[in-house]
């Protein structure tokens, strides 16, 4: 892992790749209720499972095909062709506006009443540079969404928050911004504290900023544009942009890429500091997926449960200012109320801590069970989605 | 199920995929090196005797690790090669002269009372070695003491001649022979020159930062030199105070011991400088010749308190709340 570094920088990245097509589709439905059943027909646009929390947008199947298993954790679709469904116009009045790019899957959780817009435009992690063929090559959709987004959160001023040194033209009305391009400013809280010098914590929304991406723009544009539902993501692989539809397996665009992937290696969908290790090579991408990368076995980190020596490598490294070695030791031996004086929760879950850990420890890992069983101890009477609401909602899709 | 094996099964992990590439056993093995120049130049100096205590030392160490593991049901951790490394600490704490039984008792109540009493590697509140060192010296002073156990040595011993013979004692003493480790003193300790070559490669290496080893040298420096001031025929030079005794092997290797020193840039540096005085403080008026060990002891019992001195959280303190904060999220729904 000696090549890996902290830049951000894209460099010139080539035109957007469109994805092959896969024969069969696993689309990731944790998050969501199914409301078709095995046996099912879809057309490539047909809505196959309405979201749990409010704001995420609905799925829809990419193509067209039938469905041929559901579970707790995927839909299985075989696809037998691209017909596809009606387009739907865009309502003109706005409130049902929003509820209608929801319904087309937009994730609309924060498109609050604000005053400004702040388009991000860094990457997200080393090696993801899936914003650049986008702001180059199509304009026309990301300044179509970046109305609509005007138009819903009524916002007036806007920010583009750029990495220096990568390609960034100003839209109209819109001030740009640059940032350091080092990982990890391209995460959400630090572009919002780089615009506006507050820090918002995780999962909290600024009072008065909407912050989107320059992807989640290009999306809200080509709805906005097609009146079809979000069904692909655009995904870094190798150095390649492709536009993937998703539930494409993981293997499938692997292969696609001409990588073998051998026993003991990891896919990672993502980046390597944040991405989430594939569980097989059939698991399929989904809507927030940037990226596809491969890590052999042998140089992969392997995490330990070696004790935290108080080194302060990770504290020294950490953009919240935390103990993060502390953390996980609070986390390790389930002192988990003790992390909240420690300041839990100003963690942005960025992965530094752990790359530099001289032990190895899976440091963000137990910041986030011990975030986890925080929130399971002081909400257990709210209702939040656990488990047992997903279950319900698992049942609930097994029975129609 | 999605987790019905596939062909090929992968790995799969939690996030980050990507490491510097430090190790624990990069960390102590790079600080063994660091060590090993003074550790020749310890045997060049005082001969076999020397390589005797270390190896003794180191070896006790090792084991006594061993059996606590063994004993408390843990994993065998020899392969960091951190007891070695608390081994070879103590050693050079101790003067070349020291009978194998002090060495022994020394080196494994470093390593049971200095560290595998508090959970093992990384949780020990003191820095380890100095805590066989403190046990040795209370409880076998006589056997401790380096005047008194090496008379047949030509070398000179400064910190004590100052203490019991005054200034006049040591103003022939010159500094060259000081920082080439022509005294008397703990074994490995003394050897400044060599010792300050293995510090400037750990600080290359990033395994220590600079802001404890300064501050210890600035405390010690400043504190010497206002003595002086107050009285230049009772009290020695800063320079003298920084070529005798432990010092220098304080500031680069215990005092930066990760576990017992604070992190943040402010903590350390009032950690350093409060060592860095304590030390003069206790040469000046302490029973004890040396008062590096105890000062830094001492330190070690701030950091807890030093560690509270935090720059204000990302997104300032926040606490879950029992009542959740839902009504923004129930609107949309
Ligand atoms: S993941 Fe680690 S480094 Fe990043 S903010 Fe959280 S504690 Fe700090
Ligand atoms: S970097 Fe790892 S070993 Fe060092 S303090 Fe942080 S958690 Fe502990």
């Amino acid at each position: 892992m000696t090549t890996f570094n902290f830049s951000l920088l894209t460099g010139d990245t080539g035109p957007l790749v469109k994805g092959t097509e896969p024969d069969r589709l696993h689309i990731p439905i944790h998050a969501h209720t199914p409301i078709l059943a095995a046996g099912d027909q879809v057309l490539a646009g047909t809505k196959i499972a309405t979201a749990n929390q409010p704001g995420e947008g609905d799925l829809h199947a990419p193509m067209s095909g039938v469905i041929k298993a559901i579970t707790p954790d995927y839909m299985r679709i075989a696809v037998n062709g691209d017909e596809r469904a009606d387009a739907t116009k865009p309502p003109a009045d706005l409130g049902e506006l929003k509820q209608w790019l929801r319904e087309q899957g937009v994730n609309v959780g924060n498109l609050n009443q604000a005053s400004r817009l702040i388009i991000n435009a860094v990457p997200p992690e080393p090696g993801i540079t899936i914003y650049d063929p986008l702001l180059r090559d199509y304009r026309k959709t990301i300044e179509l969404g970046v109305e609509t987004i005007q138009r819903i959160a009524s916002t007036s001023k806007m920010n583009l928050v750029a990495a220096k040194g990568n390609r960034a033209n100003a839209f109209a009305n819109c001030t740009v911004m640059h940032v350091a391009p080092t990982y990890p400013n391209g995460l959400d809280q630090l572009v919002i504290k780089a615009v506006t010098k507050e820090e918002v914590l995780l999962g909290a929304h600024h009072k008065d900023a909407v912050l989107l991406s320059v992807r989640d723009l290009y999306f809200i544009g080509r709805v906005m544009e097609t009146g079809r539902p979000v069904t692909e993501t655009v995904m870094t692989i190798g150095t390649q942009n492709h536009l993937v539809r998703i539930g494409t397996p993981v293997g499938f665009l692997a292969g696609e890429a001409g990588a073998t992937v051998q026993p003991g290696d990891r896919l990672i969908l993502g980046g390597l500091m944040r991405g989430m290790a594939a569980l097989n090579l059939e698991q399929g991408v989904n809507k927030d997926t940037t990226g596809l990368q491969l890590v052999r076995d042998d140089e992969s980190i392997k995490a330990t449960d070696s004790p935290c020596l108080g080194c302060g490598e990770c504290e020294r490294h950490c953009p919240a200012r935390i103990m993060p070695g502390m953390l996980s030791r609070c986390s390790e031996f389930k002192f988990f109320e003790r992390a909240e004086k420690f300041h839990i929760h100003s963690c942005i879950e960025c992965g530094i801590c752990s790359y530099w850990c001289t032990s190895q420890r899976p440091i963000l890992h137990y910041i986030r069970l011990a975030k986890y069983e925080l929130a399971l101890l002081r909400t257990a009477t709210s209702n939040l989605p656990t488990d047992t609401q997903e279950e319900t909602g698992q049942q609930t899709g097994e029975s129609e | 199920m999605i987790t019905k094996p596939l062909q090929p099964i992968l790995t799969v992990s939690v996030p980050p995929h990507a490491h510097c590439g430090r190790t624990i056993k990069g960390y102590m093995s790079e600080t063994l090196i660091a060590l090993l120049p003074a550790a020749i130049m310890a045997i060049v100096a005082f001969g076999m005797g020397a390589m005797r205590v270390v190896a003794l030392s180191c070896a006790v160490a090792v084991l006594t690790e061993a059996i606590c593991n063994k004993l408390t049901k843990r994993e065998q951790t020899l392969d960091d090669f951190s007891g070695l490394h608390t081994g070879l600490l103590f050693a050079f704490l101790l003067p070349a002269s020291a009978p194998w039984w002090l060495v022994t008792m020394g080196a494994a109540s470093s390593i049971i009372i200095g560290k595998m009493i508090f959970g093992g590697l990384g949780a020990n509140p003191l820095s380890s070695p100095l805590i066989g060192w403190a046990t040795c010296r209370i409880s076998w002073g006589d056997a401790m003491d380096t005047n008194t156990t090496m008379l047949m040595s030509e070398l000179p011993a400064p910190l004590q001649q100052l203490k019991y013979f005054g200034l006049d004692s040591v103003e022939t003493i010159d500094s060259i022979s000081l920082l080439l480790g022509k005294q008397l003193g703990g074994l490995g300790e003394v050897q400044i020159a060599a010792l300050l070559a293995g510090g400037v490669f750990l600080l290359i290496r990033r395994h220590i930062r600079w802001e404890i080893p300064v501050a210890f040298i600035v405390g010690v420096a400043v504190t010497a030199w206002i003595y002086q001031l107050i009285d230049p025929t009772a009290y020695a030079s800063p320079l003298f105070h920084l070529l005798t005794g432990g010092t220098i092997f304080g500031a680069l290797f215990l005092a930066t011991d990760p576990a017992s020193t604070p992190v943040g840039p402010i903590p350390t540096i009032l950690f350093g400088l409060m060592a860095g005085i304590m030390v003069i403080v206790i040469r000046v008026y302490g029973i004890y010749p040396d008062g590096v060990p105890f000062a830094i002891l001492l330190a070690n019992l701030f950091t807890p308190l030093l560690d509270r001195i935090r720059p204000k959280p990302f997104g300032g303190a926040y606490q879950l709340t029992q009542e959740p904060e839902d009504e923004a999220l129930c609107e949309k729904c």
